[in-house]
């Protein structure tokens, strides 16, 4: 960790006031925090949705498809799978980071995941859409 | 070490099981939206459709694992982030008491729900 601290004198994260000044690990930092706090919400209403299905078959179909309906929620889903994606890609390079692989390209790989999550996202839009219109 | 930002042991159990949790779930939840909204449209998901998936015996299995994963690597998370950000003392040991009950109880309804999803289908 020594080396990191003489490479970036990087300040705080907790005062987020000064973000402007933020190294892309700290935005790294900060989006795997978000990322996270999003998908964890997420799978406790995404266990509460399907539970419909101990209500009986009909409930479920209809809970499913009727949530599906709605335009905010496939546009939700889009959100959902930008965040999945970034946790993703950064949690692999944390993974890698962790074991000695690329700590030198980190802000790199840092970017390069934005780009690849941002490239997924709007890919998968028209798929994520489709007949919700 | 001031500045050092994670708030896990390096070399502990919890570290480790993070990591490993973390490798598991890169690929299933890669799988799982592939699955459910590549191959298969959310929008046309049915009870008999989930059922069938959920009779497969390695899909049930690989469901109730990536429950059981997910509910950990996301409440060991929350937990550490909350240590991060200076919970510490009595707050602490109630926070990770709660964490543990919510993610327990997260664990027994998503498997009573794949088991009635399972049941459903054969």
């Amino acid at each position: 960790m020594s080396r990191v601290n003489k490479q970036y004198n990087r300040g705080a994260i907790e005062d987020f006031g000064r973000w402007r000044e933020f190294t892309a690990g700290m935005w790294a930092w900060v989006f795997h925090k978000f990322t996270g706090w999003v998908l964890i919400a997420y799978l406790f209403t995404h266990i509460a949705v399907l539970s419909t299905a101990m209500a009986g078959p009909g409930t479920f179909t209809n809970t499913i498809q009727g949530l599906e309906s709605l335009i905010v929620v496939r546009i939700l889903e889009v959100g959902l799978l930008a965040v999945a994606v970034f946790h993703i890609l950064n949690g692999t390079r944390l993974l890698l980071i962790d074991l000695g692989l690329g700590l030198e390209s980190q802000d790199k790989s840092f970017y390069a995941s934005l780009l690849l999550t941002g490239a997924i996202a709007v890919a998968s839009t028209p798929v994520f859409i489709e007949g919700a219109f | 070490m001031a500045e050092r930002y994670s708030s896990f042991t390096p070399g502990g159990t919890g570290w480790l099981l993070q990591r490993l949790t973390a490798a598991f779930l890169i690929v299933v939840l890669a799988f799982h939206f592939f699955l459910l909204h590549f191959i298969n449209h959310a929008a046309d998901v049915t009870f008999a459709d989930s059922a069938a998936r959920m009779a497969e015996t390695g899909y049930f299995v690989t469901m109730i694992l990536f429950l059981v994963t997910a509910a950990f690597h996301g409440v060991n998370g929350v937990y550490n982030a909350l240590i991060n950000a200076g919970l510490d003392g009595s707050a602490k040991t109630a926070v990770k008491w709660v964490l543990i009950v919510a993610g327990v109880l997260l664990i027994v309804q998503g498997v009573r729900l794949a088991t009635a999803l399972q049941a459903g289908g054969i």
